[in-house]
């Protein structure tokens, strides 16, 4: 079975390939017909590409290319009306379509003016693929019109209503405009698919036309640094005394004053019936004031102060940190390039 | 003998010192303070209580080194009455004191001493040179500027002129300290006791208790 796979993409594969070459080849041959003026042949030769029986592949612009030679051909031939038609297919199919004046006579360029005056398309050249630095460069794109018109050039993303209009006005013929690569808010585009939108309306016929370019735009800049989690609970210093501090308070401030009384009681020698005692009773009235106090203090007040300033301290280290953080990537982010690359269609 | 064992108590209590005083330069605070207070000195000899008191006065500097090593030294006096009328037993009262501890932990200091006492009247002159070793604990007290203090001390050498050695000597202390940012208020309570052995029949039995208010001013 593999082999049968294989024998017949070889019998196909080089088909296909030469078929695409006899296509080119013609081509070339009908444009050497014309320039000898061997304007019969000329005209067998490209009705075969443009036939839908040709057995060729004919791809979209060698199509365009047998249209663009035959409507010459024909203006040699004094079928100047066939002529316009097929260079008006031409110009349907491909608004950029030209005729280079070295290879092509006065009448068949004055032909193609009146085809392009007849046939209103509107064209966008593809994006090629391109980095830019959005400080110092601009991205090229060139909009073109058959003829004068009112045109309307827009980028947005893909799913946007609006964006950036970047020209809007009277065109004709082939118009260069340039990108900054911002959006509407003013922000680097940021990275994702985004259309080019190109819509107006003919001067000359009131027609109306609109074309869309599809690209992707992604933003290059060195790797950001990750800002500090948020300190955990494990991280910061308890801020608040248990609940059971101001009762401890005023025990520690009783037991010192117990301590005092106890002293001229316990070491005191009995026969000098002193010791101090009225000087201890001093002592001790003051620590049981300051018991009750410590007591009074830490029933309204159960914040560790020390604890409050040290949390503080840290807090503040980890938003210097975080601010340095946040300073280089912006750093980082300011020296943004833009790859610009063609994309298929409406994207994901 | 006693002189041997103030001699050995002074050079124990200058090597504490010149141990502090080969710390390395780091942070120091200096703090003055000066003392009011009242004294109640007790003695029994020959069987008689004698009871006198009165107003003391004093001044005091703490040096503290990288918040583990502290020098204190500190002078007081006053003169202690036995009652409202003038007395022989009413005597005059001097004292130095030069102190050094290390803090083995926040709320913990080993401290020794070294006093020098004089007790005068018209009449004769004591003096009293003794040596102290014991600890000092601090216990925060509610507000973070407020502790209470506690001291214990042994008291293994005490030279009296005319007196032998105590059989027991201890002293004990307890007060409250303010401490703000620069200044400071304490009230301390302070114990002595001093039993002499036995002479002629007689014992000699002696008491020393202090109440002293102090306000320092620190420097950082």
């Amino acid at each position: 079975m593999r082999r049968l796979v294989v024998a017949a993409l070889l019998v196909v594969i080089p088909g296909v390939a030469a078929a695409q070459g006899n296509t080119a080849e013609q081509l070339d041959q009908a444009a050497r017909y014309h320039a000898d003026l061997d304007v019969e042949r000329e005209l067998v030769l490209l009705r075969r590409i443009i036939s839908p029986n040709s057995p060729f592949v004919v791809t979209h612009e060698q199509r365009v290319l047998a249209y663009k030679y035959l409507g010459a051909a024909l203006v040699v031939s004094g079928r100047r009306d066939s002529a316009i038609v097929y260079f008006s297919a031409a110009l349907e199919r491909d608004p950029f379509v030209d005729l280079e004046p070295q290879k092509f006579t006065p009448a068949e360029l004055a032909a193609f003016a009146d085809a392009r005056r007849l046939t209103f398309g509107l064209g966008i050249r593809a994006v090629p693929f391109d980095t830019l630095d959005p400080r110092t460069e601009r991205l090229g794109i060139t909009v073109l019109a058959t003829h004068a018109a009112d045109i309307h050039v827009e980028l947005r993303t893909t799913n946007a209503p609006a964006g950036v209009v970047l020209y809007q006005g009277i065109t004709d013929g082939p118009r260069e405009l340039q990108w900054d690569g911002l959006i509407a808010d003013g922000h680097l585009a940021p990275t994702g698919r985004y259309e080019l939108f190109l819509s107006g309306v003919s001067r000359l016929s009131h027609r109306a036309d609109s074309v869309r370019l599809y690209f992707s735009v992604q933003q290059e800049h060195a790797p950001l640094e990750d800002t500090l989690p948020a300190l955990r609970p494990d991280e910061v210093l308890p801020e608040q005394h248990s609940a059971g501090i101001a009762r401890a308070e005023l025990l520690k401030g009783l037991g010192i004053a117990a301590g005092a009384l106890l002293i001229p009681r316990t070491l005191a020698n009995g026969d000098l019936h002193g010791g101090g005692r009225a000087l201890a009773t001093g002592i001790a009235v003051t620590a049981s004031g300051a018991g009750i106090a410590g007591f009074v203090f830490r029933q309204r007040h159960r914040e560790i102060s020390a604890n409050v300033a040290a949390n503080a301290r840290r807090r503040a280290e980890h938003a210097a940190a975080n601010a340095a953080i946040r300073d280089r990537n912006q750093q980082r982010l300011a020296q943004t390039r833009l790859i610009v690359a063609p994309a298929a269609g409406v994207g994901p | 003998m006693n002189a041997r064992r103030i001699g050995r108590a002074m050079l124990g209590a200058l090597a504490m010192l010149g141990g502090t005083a080969t710390v390395a330069p780091g942070q120091r605070s200096v703090q003055g303070s000066v003392q009011i207070g009242r004294a109640d000195h007790r003695i029994v000899a020959s069987d008689a209580l004698v009871a006198a008191s009165g107003t003391l006065f004093g001044a005091a500097v703490d040096l503290t080194i990288d918040q583990r090593f502290d020098v204190h030294g500190e002078v007081s006096g006053g003169h202690l009455a036995t009652g409202p009328a003038a007395s022989l037993d009413d005597h005059d009262i001097a004292e130095a004191q030069l102190r050094a501890g290390m803090r083995l932990r926040p709320w913990l200091t080993v401290q020794t001493a070294l006093d020098m006492r004089s007790y005068a009247n018209s009449l004769a002159r004591q003096h009293w040179t003794t040596w102290r070793v014991g600890a000092e604990a601090r216990v925060p007290l509610g507000f973070e500027t407020v502790g209470a203090v506690v001291r214990g001390y042994w008291i293994p050498v005490a030279s009296v002129s005319g007196l032998p050695q105590p059989d027991l000597a201890l002293a004990a202390a307890v007060g409250v300290e303010w401490r703000g940012q620069r200044l400071g208020v304490s009230a301390l309570y302070s114990f002595e006791r001093y039993d002499f052995p036995p002479q002629s029949g007689t014992r000699r039995l002696e008491e020393l208790a202090t109440f002293r208010v102090g306000a320092s001013l620190h420097r950082p």
